[in-house]
């Protein structure tokens, strides 16, 4: 008789948090290293895929990979407190074990982006699968691949920016990338833009020339966005998001994620608008 | 307006929701309409408008419930009492009856249900057909109503409701362990029991919390046992025993045989009628009263 | 392949054997209206003449409630430990809906993520189908590409005759089974088995009491998602777990931890319902299927659709147990029924 000799997808490997950055109230940014070296340098995960992420005697949760893989040796998850699992992974500290499976899902398209010119929309923790693909492009090995990149991103306030040393430090030094940042009311301290990211993003007004438009985010500020973009002359074919829902096997089986007849977990979470332009308004 | 319409075949009636006039002509009456319906008052709480719905005897007394938990406003609702002879067991009538015929007049005897479709008229012994939550029935008519459509029925005296729990209460304690055992084993926890309960109307269901998790997802008999203690206490002096719960699971779990347990000892501790019978009664572990013994407060 | 005949008393004794070396799944009358797929000790514990078991038998390969591994995080560090199979088993007297159930599942299961339990278990299983004898009056299997005596998928198909049992070998695993106990089996010499089974099912054919037209309904759920339809049939749905419970085809789960002290313990995986509120609620609050209208559209778009879109196969195999067990008459032959007359009038 046949055996199952498969690797067992439902079993996680165990890992080690190394690092803990402290991004918002809220948001945390786990650096994660597998025990198992091999299993580390057997993880090829591409920008916008997932992972299970296990606290065990919690249980799972569904996060995005927020590392790019050009990064090597490491991955990192940014975690927003919002549940059980979520509250959970916000009370370990380094040195302390967990459990990762995947990666899970499909990618950002990057070969068909290559040449072309990049428009990242982001807002509040909807920067985190979005900076996997902006590090990856900005990587100095691809980044001749990629033409201009502009990055516009907002939170409610200061203190809600995500990755604050990419968005203010780092990325705006990278060659042919522009930082544009918002806060939602104005602040003491802060000297930059204020005002949601939709109306910033009409206000940059960019052109939609040989360009993909990436966004994520709250679902109020998608909405908006994805309405700009089409005014500004944005096809839907040019316009790509990735989606969020209760995950919990992530290989497609568990039945909850579906949108129609696609499960975001395996057909997503990256979708050309186009693409979720023709699935039931389930997400 | 809630009321009973045919259903995918002769021997099922279903909920039906009407709110046009020219709708009135699909709604129905006769020994096939089981359905508790006061429950669904529950999904109209914050509609606008008033609701009316249709109650027997037994779903008449849900409906007390319900006004006493103050899950609905009396002023919102339209009581349509019907004085309920007692039903007639579906499976008999599927057995028989062709099953897309339709029944267009339906009589209750002493002695009979009698059916008539367009292929003849059917009886069905009583003694026989007569469906096992109302075996027991204590309110034909409804306790209360706005209209009462139709003549009252006088209540009968159906003997002693606790036969089977004074039965069961007689086992030897190892013997009733087994007996529970062997029905919470096969428990699927599908929720229907507690889904179809006029006393289950928390917001969020313990037995729905994530954390803290009382009761475990995983299916096993100290878990099933858990889950259905649980909720036998938690409507302990407010099971109105419309025998709903036992009706729907799909295992057969005699659940009304719980709840009667419970029904009972709440009787014997506290001489009160069964609950949902008087809107001026208030729940025994409800309500507070000087009198009250503080043993434990 | 090769038919076999079986006389009732070898059926007992060969049953009781089977019990003896393999786990053996049979059919147990529980109650009087209730017969569940259970581990038994031996034939006198089967119920052959049941007609549709309560509950699908899906739940030997997909246990309700399945440890997967368990986990130890002292020390600082984790272990993780794998639950234990129950090894080769028999899942005896399978009704042809069921059986086409599994086949429904088998592709959920499998794919580019191999889920290693399901596979295991199902690797480990044979199966032995058994032909019907009646026709219940919600059954409508031949309305969904099945039929009463439709073996398809076993390794061996039993068929109830005058004298005994007709076994079908369909399998080489089938074959193999035989060869181990033939000395319960007389070969068909006369080719008796399959022409009785052929009679049998043509005799059945005739006893369905609704027959269900599918036609173009797939169709026009392709172009139609938005129907007022969903909403009113979702308004007496209680909104509980049974119809998703009960079926052959659904495969929905939830993967939880047991940790009695937060150090050791164990991940399982058990059955979950899309009928429930909290099935597609996010940690956040938000819920892509907020009420049962869209619950309820769910259930039956991925039984009329969904399955086979991704797989090209029926989500529903006929089996009747949601319409029997269903407390508010939901019945998705009715419901067929209904969406072609929503769509004449589209």
């Amino acid at each position: 008789m046949t055996k199952c000799h498969c690797r067992n997808p439902l079993k996680p490997y165990p890992a080690t948090i190394v690092k803990i950055i402290d991004e918002t109230p809220d948001v945390k940014t786990f650096q994660m290293v597998f025990d198992d070296p091999e299993v580390m340098e057997n993880f090829r995960q591409k920008p916008g895929q997932v992972a299970q992420l296990s606290v065990f005697g919690v249980g799972e949760a569904t996060i995005s990979i927020t590392s790019s893989p050009t990064r090597k040796g490491i991955l990192e998850f940014s975690v927003k407190k919002v549940g059980m699992l979520t509250s959970a992974l916000h009370r370990l500290e380094p040195g302390n074990k967990v459990g990762i499976r995947g990666p899970y899902g499909n990618h950002f398209p990057y070969e068909v982006m290559k040449g072309k010119d990049l428009l990242f929309i982001g807002g509040g923790i909807g920067l985190a699968p979005l900076r996997a693909l902006i590090d990856f492009v900005l990587a100095e090995e691809n980044r001749r691949d990629y033409g201009k990149v502009d990055i516009i991103y907002g939170a409610r306030s200061m203190d809600d920016l995500c990755f604050k040393y990419d968005i203010l430090d780092r990325w705006p030094q990278m060659p042919g990338t522009t930082v544009y940042t918002t806060i939602d009311r104005t602040e003491p301290g802060w000297e930059g833009h204020v005002g949601f990211v939709p109306a910033y993003l009409e206000e940059i007004n960019p052109s939609p020339e040989n360009k993909y438009a990436i966004t994520c985010g709250p679902p109020i500020m998608i909405k908006f966005v994805l309405q700009a973009l089409e005014k500004m002359g944005f096809s839907d074919d040019q316009v790509i998001t990735t989606l969020e829902l209760k995950m919990k096997c992530g290989i497609g089986k568990c039945g909850r994620c579906n949108i129609g007849s696609k499960y975001v977990c395996l057909d997503g979470p990256v979708f050309y608008l186009s693409q979720l332009k023709q699935l039931p308004p389930e997400f | 307006m809630i009321g009973y319409a045919p259903g995918s075949e002769v021997s099922r009636v279903v909920p039906a929701f009407i709110s046009r006039e020219d709708e009135v002509d699909r709604l129905v009456w006769n020994p096939l309409c089981i359905n508790n319906l006061a429950k669904y008052l529950l999904d109209y709480r914050h509609e606008p408008g008033k609701v009316a719905v249709v109650v027997k005897g037994c779903d008449s007394r849900a409906i007390i419930r319900l006004l006493q938990d103050n899950q609905i406003s009396r002023e919102k609702v339209i009581i349509l009492g019907i004085p309920c002879p007692g039903l007639i067991n579906p499976d008999l009538v599927a057995a028989r009856l062709d099953p897309g015929a339709q029944i267009t007049v339906a009589a209750v005897s002493e002695q009979d249900f009698s059916l008539q479709t367009g292929e003849g008229t059917f009886t069905f012994a009583r003694d026989e057909a007569l469906l096992k939550k109302c075996r027991d029935c204590e309110q034909h008519t409804p306790v209360i109503a706005d209209f009462m459509l139709g003549e009252e029925i006088p209540p009968n005296d159906p003997g002693d409701p606790f036969v089977a729990v004074k039965t069961l209460e007689e086992l030897p304690v190892e013997e009733r362990s087994a007996y529970w055992d062997k029905q919470f084993s096969r428990c699927l926890r599908c929720y229907a029991c507690r889904n179809v309960c006029p006393a289950c109307t928390c917001r969020e269901c313990v037995f729905d919390q994530a954390e803290p998790c009382w009761v475990a997802k995983a299916n096993n008999l100290s878990e099933n046992t858990a889950f259905h203690l649980i909720r036998a206490f938690h409507v302990a002096g407010r099971c109105v025993d419309c025998g709903e719960c036992d009706r729907v699971c799909p295992v057969n779990i005699p659940l009304s045989l719980l709840n009667r347990k419970i029904l009972k000892d709440i009787k014997d501790l506290f001489n009160v009628p069964t609950p949902g019978t008087s809107l001026e009664e208030l729940p025994p572990l409800g309500a507070f009263t000087n009198s009250d013994p503080d043993e434990f407060m | 392949m090769e038919a076999y005949t079986i006389s009732r008393d070898n059926l007992r004794t060969w049953l009781d054997t089977l019990a003896r070396d393999y786990t053996l799944i049979a059919p147990v009358r529980e109650e009087e209206t209730v017969s569940l797929f259970k581990p038994v000790r031996g034939f006198a514990e089967i119920n052959l003449g049941y007609t549709n078991s309560t509950v699908s038998p899906k739940g030997w390969l997909f246990p309700q409630t399945e440890e997967m591994f368990f986990f130890s995080t002292s020390d600082g560090q984790i272990t993780l430990a794998d639950a234990q199979t129950p090894g080769p088993a028999v899942l005896f007297g399978l009704r042809p809906c069921d059986i086409k159930g599994i086949l429904a599942l088998d592709p959920v299961f499998n794919g580019a993520y191999q889920d290693c339990y399901y596979q295991k278990r199902r690797q480990d299983t044979i199966l032995v189908g058994l032909s019907c004898t009646r026709v219940e009056r919600h059954c409508f299997c031949t309305s969904m590409g099945g039929g009463p005596t439709d073996g398809e998928g076993a390794d061996l198909l039993l068929t109830e005759m005058d004298d005994g049992y007709g076994i079908e070998v369909l399998t080489p695993r089938g074959e193999e089974l035989v060869n181990r106990y033939q000395q319960y089996f007389d070969a068909d010499r006369e080719n008796r088995v399959i022409p009785a089974r052929e009679e049998l099912g043509k005799k059945l054919a005739r006893q369905f009491t609704r027959n269900v037209d599918t036609t173009g309904v797939k169709e026009f759920l392709d172009q139609h998602f938005e129907l007022p339809y969903w909403g009113e049939l979702a308004r007496r749905c209680l909104g509980c777990g049974i119809c998703t419970y009960i079926c052959p085809t659904c495969h929905c789960f939830d993967i939880f931890d047991q940790s009695p002290d937060g150090e050791s313990g164990v991940r399982s995986r058990c059955w979950d319902s899309c009928m429930f509120s909290h099935f597609t609620r996010m940690a956040g609050g938000h819920n892509p299927r907020p009420t049962q209208k869209e619950r309820v559209r769910n259930r039956f778009l991925h039984k009329l659709k969904y399955h086979r879109d991704r797989y090209n196969l029926d989500g529903c195999v006929g089996c009747g147990r949601c319409v029997t067990r269903c407390p508010v008459n939901i019945d998705i032959r009715q419901i067929i029924a209904d969406l072609q007359e929503v769509a004449r009038h589209d």
